[in-house]
């Protein structure tokens, strides 16, 4: 990446924990700006560098522009997971809790992945069919557990709708070194990503083994998803957005695109949570519900997109 | 010792056979095509002879070493392989590319060196792709798409180069001058095999051909003596009088 354009990314990056910091309705007393906003902020930091980082590696392996953890079921996998720990009483800052919720985002992965192969030749159009799917099953399931935990369910609610609040410090914690050791192996393996962008058969052409990639990718982006998802709930199009900006930014290759993705799901994400706060204050909205209202017509564009360049 | 040695090989998605116990050699220096009509299995002899399809009965050899026990990086420095489709959704540049046919020779676990980028380059060179470098891909025409890709493939450094339809959709200037820069490969010691549709093509440098038929049956041997006109008129299903044929 040209110095001009890293430059341009850590100033964006900058701007967006100012604005984060610097929006609400409760003002600007340093209690409120170190005490509440803070810790939002590095919250919304970390889930937006694990799905920045979750989207780079999906879109990579599976040489598919559409995908990222949200529309492949990898999220909802997660916090499906999540909301069942909850409900069974295990700590969210337990060991157990975040290999649960690895486990539910790495198990719906596969699981489109491998509905999506059913259909024969894997292709856009089938992954995206498969993910859709996954993910409407398991969010039914997740709507059930609340319907029928009716005294817990409201806090619940706000964690599947994707807010992002001030996570305990062990969480958090426990978060960011996941995020941080998915980041450092993918960006270390960037080439055998290149490799896999190019199609599982020239992959193999070129001395990666497609099967053993796909999993190494899967497990990675699936631990940055559900590290993620355990700090802020379901949030959708980050991991989406991100890659295809950072693209345009710095062009496609995993060496420089799997950081430019972290940093930039960071930044997207901390200003989508500033937004949240500044729409309709004094409520607020959930950046979750910020990023859909983004990420919706952006996906839009990418199938009209891809459309194109397949005719 | 040969480049490449298939004995006996065998292969076929259903009931009916569609690659019949098939043997040959390539050796340094030689060019082979290989013709037959559709569906007599010419791709899927090439991805059994890099290991991509693992054979049902008989073996491929590459350097004397057989392909159904070896990893797919000890392969791919043996032999190297240019798709007939190449298509990514992403605007890699022409240099990252080529630089990926490095893959086999770098690993995974450190960055490009002196000697990667120098056979980058070379290949770039040899393909008269140099001014391409930070082009897209995506944005070079059919016919430069294919030369980025065999540069991709001769980037690997492998003895042996596999090229799947490397002139269709190309016009005639381009599959002149594919044909003519794998013959000068060969002529520097590679040895080269190629699926063509043309008949008439492969009379600009192929030494030897490999004919396949429908249903398993199959001809090698020197170019001039398999694509004689009565040959390619049977393999076809055309007259011998058909003026498709050279």
């Amino acid at each position: 990446m040209a110095k001009s354009k890293a430059l341009l990314l850590v100033a964006g990056l900058l701007l967006a924990c100012l604005l984060s910091l610097a929006a609400g309705p409760a003002g600007f007393s340093p209690e409120v700006i170190l005490n509440l906003r803070l810790p939002r902020l590095l919250a919304a930091l970390t889930v937006g560098a694990g799905l920045g980082l979750a989207g780079a590696l999906f879109q990579g392996v599976l040489k598919n522009p559409l995908s990222d953890p949200y529309i492949l079921g990898t999220s909802a996998g997660a916090t499906a997971a999540a909301v069942f720990c909850f409900l069974a009483g295990i700590e969210r800052s337990s060991p157990l809790f975040f290999a649960a919720v690895f486990a539910g985002a790495f198990g719906a992965t596969f699981l489109s992945y491998w509905l999506a192969r059913l259909a024969g030749r894997l292709s856009d159009a089938s992954l995206v069919l498969a993910g859709v799917a996954v993910s409407a099953f398991l969010s039914a399931l997740v709507m059930l557990t609340l319907s029928a935990a009716r005294e817990r369910a409201f806090s619940l609610f706000y964690f599947v709708l994707g807010g992002l609040y001030a996570a305990e410090p062990a969480v958090l914690l426990f978060s960011v070194a996941i995020i941080a050791a998915a980041l450092l192996f993918s960006a270390a393996r960037w080439r055998a990503l290149d490799a896999m962008a190019l199609g599982e058969e020239k992959a193999y052409h070129l001395g990666a083994s497609p099967e053993r990639e796909r999993i190494v990718f899967f497990v990675l982006a699936c631990a940055a998803t559900s590290a993620a998802v355990a700090v802020g709930g379901t949030i959708g199009f980050v991991g989406l957005m991100t890659p295809h900006i950072m693209r345009l930014l710095a062009g496609p290759s995993a060496r420089v695109l799997i950081p430019a993705s972290a940093a930039g799901g960071a930044a997207l994400l901390a200003a989508a949570d500033a937004a949240g706060r500044l729409v309709f204050p004094p409520a607020e909205v959930p950046a979750g519900v910020i990023m859909a209202l983004a990420g919706a017509p952006f996906f839009m564009w990418l199938l009209w997109k891809s459309s194109r360049g397949r005719n | 010792m040969p480049a490449l040695k298939v004995s006996g090989l065998t292969y076929s998605y259903g009931p009916a056979p569609l690659i019949r116990d098939v043997s040959f050699e390539l050796r340094s220096g030689d060019f082979m095509c290989v013709l037959g009509p559709n569906g007599s299995g010419k791709s899927t002899l090439l991805k059994l002879l890099t290991g991509f399809l693992k054979p049902q009965g008989g073996h491929a050899r590459l350097g004397g070493q057989d392909t159904a026990g070896l990893p797919p990086r000890r392969l791919a420095a043996l032999a190297a392989y240019v798709p007939s489709e190449t298509v990514t959704p992403y605007d890699f540049t022409v240099k990252e590319t080529v630089l990926l046919g490095r893959t086999a020779r770098a690993g995974f676990w450190r960055g490009y060196d002196a000697a990667d980028e120098a056979a980058a380059l070379k290949a770039m060179e040899e393909t008269g792709m140099t001014g391409f470098a930070d082009r897209a891909v995506n944005s070079l025409s059919t016919g430069e798409r294919q030369l980025a890709f065999i540069a991709q493939a001769l980037a690997q450094e492998a003895k042996v180069l596999l090229l799947d339809e490397p002139t269709s959709h190309l016009d005639l200037r381009y599959k002149a001058a594919v044909m003519n820069l794998l013959a000068g490969l060969a002529g520097r010691g590679l040895a080269v095999a190629a699926v063509l549709h043309e008949p008439a093509l492969a009379r600009l440098g192929c030494n030897k051909a490999l004919l396949l038929e429908r249903g398993g049956g199959y001809y090698c041997g020197a170019a001039a003596d398999a694509l004689v006109r009565e040959n390619l008129a049977r393999l076809y299903g055309l007259p011998a009088s058909s003026p498709l044929l050279p």
